[in-house]
């Protein structure tokens, strides 16, 4: 308001240069000049209606008067969010000068705060999504990596931990102690940043995947050992009974029957894992995190952080989903 | 066949199998009867090494198996291969069945020659059929175990057992988990095999049963056998030793 009120000052004409009353129509001289007082007492609504009452010019005539009190009035009915009627005096004043800059300016600001949150919403969607979705692929490829090591690497971690043999039951303890009691984001930094100074230098891919998959095994092994140990011992004995080695137990019988019990902890691992894949764009990989950030930066829209965060949610759904339905296929044996 | 030399099992200072001697030969039907604890179990679950012993000794076919002295002159099992491919000759049927919940019935039965003795898919799968032919069970082939009755499981878990094709069979308590209507059908197939026989040790709690299909029974008490012979010097009136008559009066 305050600044319409100041555009308004630089744009009335000092009123002594005005010509001479022209008889038998309204003075639209006049009427701008009260109106520009009008506004700069405060009384907008006084001045809009006197705006209004310039007349429009006849054919011919100049429109410089018309143009800027209608002007005037637009803008101050903009101020007011009265949107509808301020596009109506844009477009009144475009019929007579299509290019007039100012009606062209205010028409479009009224357009952008006519639009709905959600329709900026999605159009900024409609920008950045597809760099989102790229980086995306990338949030996924190291996902299915993950999910491809980690139960292979827990179930060896698993069955190393329940050894027993003390040394080597204590070498896959140590291990799962060391894995799951320091920060993910801890073991990144150690491996991307630290190992170089050992002489391995990893690039930024290739240590993701091993700190996740180091990590997660850890994980998963734990949870395994769990399904292993909770199979009633009396499976072992039968497996033994009838002639079998440990390992063919192992394989055969008692590993297969953990699969339904491991499917919901599991399920959940793989689910924090989504979201875990976000702390590998602290060592210089662009995934959806990383991605989304690198926008946020550069345009401070804070709709892209919703974006991201809808992708996250819609890939961690499929997966819970996902889970559930396997966990019913996997238990066509139970009696239910 | 198989033969117990002065067996002993020791859990702390209780002695659950106290030197024992026990000599099966083939065709027989051993029943090993006794009050709780007596070491019935701990016997059964020696013969087929899923007990270590303290001592004594296991001869097959006259061979002593299974254990080795260390340095120190206490016994030791053979390495886990030896004793796998020596259990694979001994069947064993357990009171709470332990049939694999994630296979069916057949598949139950195949997994052993399949697995341990890596015989053709074909042959074995004959053979299964075969055996739940034997067992009454030819069409639950195809029902995982939750959905048998304990009666169905038990006769699976036995099919199973003899799908190895071994030398003796083990009965541990095979109808104590079952409801009584259910007891029938098992022993109906326990018999069924005594008459094409196949060798067996049975512990059981069910006096007719012992008394019906034993051609040697056993009493067991603390460990050590006070009478080994005919069921019907044992079910007889003139049994004269306080503990099986008292043990038999509350039973029967």
């Amino acid at each position: 308001m305050l600044i319409s009120a100041l555009s308004l000052l630089l744009l009335i004409t000092p009123a002594g240069v005005l010509p001479a009353d022209v008889p038998g129509k309204p003075d639209q001289y006049e009427l701008l000049s009260q109106g520009t007082r009008l506004v700069q007492e405060g009384m907008l609504d006084e001045a809009v209606e006197k705006f209004m009452q310039v007349p429009p010019p006849v054919p011919g005539e100049d429109a410089g008067v018309f143009v800027r009190s209608r002007m005037e009035a637009a803008r101050i009915l903009f101020s007011k969010k009265d949107f509808r009627a301020s596009a109506g005096l844009c477009d009144e004043i475009l019929c007579i000068l299509p290019d007039n800059i100012d009606a062209n300016n205010l028409a479009r600001q009224i357009r952008v705060a006519e639009t709905p949150e959600w329709l900026k919403f999605l159009k900024d969607m409609k920008t950045y999504l597809p760099t989102l979705v790229k980086a995306t692929s990338m949030t996924l490829l190291l996902v299915f990596i993950t999910m491809a090591i980690s139960p292979v690497g827990g179930l060896f971690i698993a069955l190393g931990r329940i050894s027993r043999n003390k040394a080597v039951s204590s070498v896959f303890w140590f291990y799962i102690w060391i894995f799951r009691g320091t920060p993910l984001l801890l073991q990144l930094f150690f491996i991307y940043y630290g190992l170089p100074s050992l002489g391995i230098t990893l690039d930024p891919f290739a240590a993701a995947v091993m700190g996740l998959g180091l990590n997660y095994s850890a994980y998963l092994a734990e949870i395994m050992r769990g399904g292993i140990e909770s199979i009633d011992a009396g499976q072992m004995e039968a497996a033994k009974a009838i002639g079998m080695t440990y390992w063919q137990a192992m394989r055969r019988i008692i590993v297969p029957q953990t699969y339904k019990r491991l499917v919901p902890p599991v399920g959940n691992e793989f689910i924090a894992l989504i979201k875990d894949t976000a702390l590998v764009s602290t060592i210089a990989m662009v995934e959806l995190m990383r991605a989304a950030n690198q926008i946020f930066s550069a345009t401070f829209n804070v709709y892209i952080l919703a974006q991201a965060a809808i992708i996250y949610l819609v890939l961690t759904s499929i997966f819970t989903v996902s889970f559930r339905k396997l966990e019913d296929r996997l238990g066509v044996y139970e009696n239910r | 066949m198989i033969e117990l030399q002065g067996v002993v099992k020791r859990f702390g200072s209780l002695s659950a199998v106290d030197g024992v001697d026990l000599d099966i030969e083939k065709g027989q039907r051993i029943v090993i009867i006794g009050p709780s604890g007596s070491g019935k179990t701990t016997l059964l679950r020696m013969i087929n090494f899923l007990e270590k012993m303290d001592e004594g000794s296991i001869l097959m076919e006259g061979k002593e198996v299974g254990y080795h002295k260390d340095k120190k002159g206490r016994l030791v099992m053979e390495k886990p291969h030896v004793i796998s491919s020596l259990r694979s000759e001994i069947g064993m049927v357990f009171q709470h069945f332990h049939l694999f919940p994630h296979m069916t019935a057949l598949q139950n039965v195949m997994e052993g020659p399949l697995t341990v003795k890596k015989e053709p898919r074909e042959e074995v799968h004959k053979l299964a059929l075969d055996l739940l032919v034997r067992v009454g069970l030819q069409d639950k082939k195809d029902a995982y175990p939750a959905f048998l009755s304990g009666g169905q499981k038990q006769r699976v878990a036995i099919a199973r057992a003899l799908a190895m094709r071994p030398k003796l069979m083990l009965f541990d308590e095979p109808t104590s988990a079952l409801d009584p209507e259910l007891v029938g059908e098992v022993f109906t197939t326990i018999k069924n095999l005594a008459g094409e026989g196949i060798t067996m040790v049975i512990v059981t709690h069910q006096m007719g049963f012992a008394r019906e299909i034993a051609d040697r029974v056993i009493f067991m008490d603390n460990g050590r056998f006070i009478f080994e012979g005919h069921p019907e010097d044992l079910f007889s009136d003139r049994m004269e030793h306080p503990r099986i008559k008292t043990f038999l009066q509350k039973v029967l």
